[in-house]
């Protein structure tokens, strides 16, 4: 069977591939998980290699690199011959939980995390030199978090629900929001040196200024507005501005 | 920029599949791949910090559940290209605009990409149903090719836009430099305003100021 992690955990590595608006991540979990199902009674082509792909590729959402404890749980599931309701309940009952941990652990966690570290570092490195340790930080990270989201999976079944309670990912859980908040923190006054470096203070003053209203209209005035929309508006209005100036 | 456009495009399509289909090991996020397309197009420290600019932007989004996001990575490489060979300050605003709009357009893209890839999924409804193993693996392909057209497509139209701002600047001397200006705050505001929605109210705030000061401090200090 280890083969058939192995490639399974690679194919976890295109779970968004086919993304669709109907079964979200569905047909890539179908997909990834569809060699661990191979040595099912009766081999490719049989009945419940059959049967349980069916199911496999029925909606299903949740954190990419989380997805793999589900797609694990469900193949030792199918395995166990657990009754098809009670497969397809399990697969629903993850998708919460999968997407909330993922989102906190890594989208809210570890990402700013190693973005923070690399913006510090190519402030006062180079920019190569923050691009390489923010990639190493990440996939340090991502990778472990993969391999062992398969292996927890296929490891638990439908005891899944234990392997997302483990003592390390409460104590991951915990510690990564301050990092994250330190690391971004961090990294903003620095990095805004680097980047006004060639600036007189007046102008050094106009960025602080800018930067404090983007704050303000993204926090409080406008919340929706999200990063892009600001930037290209300012930047239009700028144009505008330094066209007529 | 023509020398080196095949490996700019390659760059840009690995860019744009790693945003969503393929692995996610964020070399898509602006930092990265603004960076390497500077070293392509030779001036991996202009690169670098329009990367780092547009990085700032980005880290206002979490790419949670099915929210489509700015394609950042593409409009880093078509603002790398855009501010190598700039002089100074005077490329960067303008390099960083042009990297918004390629952002802008890579999110329309990935909202095309994922229409038809439900149009495909309803499709094959049936074979889908059937626990049919290749109109599964032919659907993973086909979403796959989608997003490689979308990543080239975007990288291409960042690079016409990319040379057409390097050759037709829409901005004088100055308001280049006003452009810069207003574009580099606009990004620590978006990322400060990020971090602070991610640390909540309360404890997590105090993480990120306690962060703040410690910048300010290594800033003063070295």
């Amino acid at each position: 069977m280890n083969g058939r992690l192995l490639l399974a955990w690679l194919r976890t590595l295109l779970v968004q591939a086919s993304w669709n608006y109907d079964r979200m991540v569905g047909v890539g979990a179908a997909y990834a998980s569809e060699p661990m199902l191979r040595d099912l009674p009766g081999g490719v082509g049989g009945e419940r290699y059959k049967k349980a792909m069916a199911r496999a590729g029925q909606f299903f959402n949740a954190h990419p690199y989380m997805a793999g404890i589900a797609i694990g749980a469900v193949a030792r599931a199918e395995h166990e011959g657990v009754p098809a309701e009670s497969i397809r309940r399990l697969r629903h009952a993850l998708i919460g939980p999968l997407g909330s941990l993922g989102d906190k652990l890594v989208w809210a966690g570890v990402l700013p995390a190693a973005a923070g570290i690399g913006l510090a570092v190519a402030a006062t490195a180079s920019p190569l030199a923050g691009a390489l340790s923010f990639l190493v930080v990440y996939n340090v990270v991502h990778i472990a978090a993969r391999g062992w989201a398969l292996r927890a999976g296929w490891r638990s079944g439908t005891r899944v629900a234990q392997a997302l309670t483990a003592g390390g990912i409460q104590r991951g859980l915990r510690l990564v929001g301050p990092i994250a908040a330190v690391s971004v923190g961090l990294a903003i006054p620095v990095l805004a040196d680097w980047l006004a470096q060639d600036f007189s203070t007046r102008t050094r003053l106009s960025i602080g200024l800018v930067a404090g209203l983007g704050v303000v209209l993204s926090r409080w005035l406008v919340p929706t507005i999200g990063a892009l929309r600001y930037g290209l508006i300012v930047a239009a209005f700028a144009i505008v501005v330094g066209w007529l100036w | 920029m023509t020398e080196n456009l095949g490996w700019l495009l390659a760059w840009g399509t690995i860019v744009g599949l790693d945003l969503v289909s393929v692995s996610q090991v964020m070399i898509a996020r602006p930092l990265v791949a603004g960076t390497v397309a500077g070293l392509i197009a030779g001036d991996p420290v202009a690169g670098g910090m329009v990367g780092a600019i547009l990085e700032l932007f980005a880290l206002d989004i979490l790419p949670v559940g099915a929210s489509p996001y700015p394609d950042y990575g593409l409009g880093a490489v078509a603002a790398a290209v855009t501010v190598a060979g700039a002089p100074g300050a005077l490329g960067i605003g303008l390099a960083v605009g042009v990297g918004l709009l390629v952002a802008y357009l890579g999110e329309l893209g990935i909202r095309e990409v994922r229409r038809r890839n439900t149009a495909d999924v309803r499709r094959q409804r049936g074979a889908l149903d059937a626990g049919d193993r290749r109109a599964m693996s032919a659907i993973q392909l086909r979403g796959l090719a989608r997003d490689a057209v979308r990543a080239f497509t975007v990288t291409a139209a960042g690079l016409l836009l990319a040379a057409a701002a390097s050759r037709w600047p829409p901005v004088t001397v100055r308001g280049a430099v006003l452009v810069t200006v207003v574009l580099i705050g606009a990004g620590i505001g978006a990322a400060a305003a990020g971090a602070m929605r991610l640390s909540g109210p309360g404890f997590g705030l105090r993480w990120f100021a306690l962060g703040l000061v410690a910048g300010a401090a290594w800033v003063i200090v070295l």
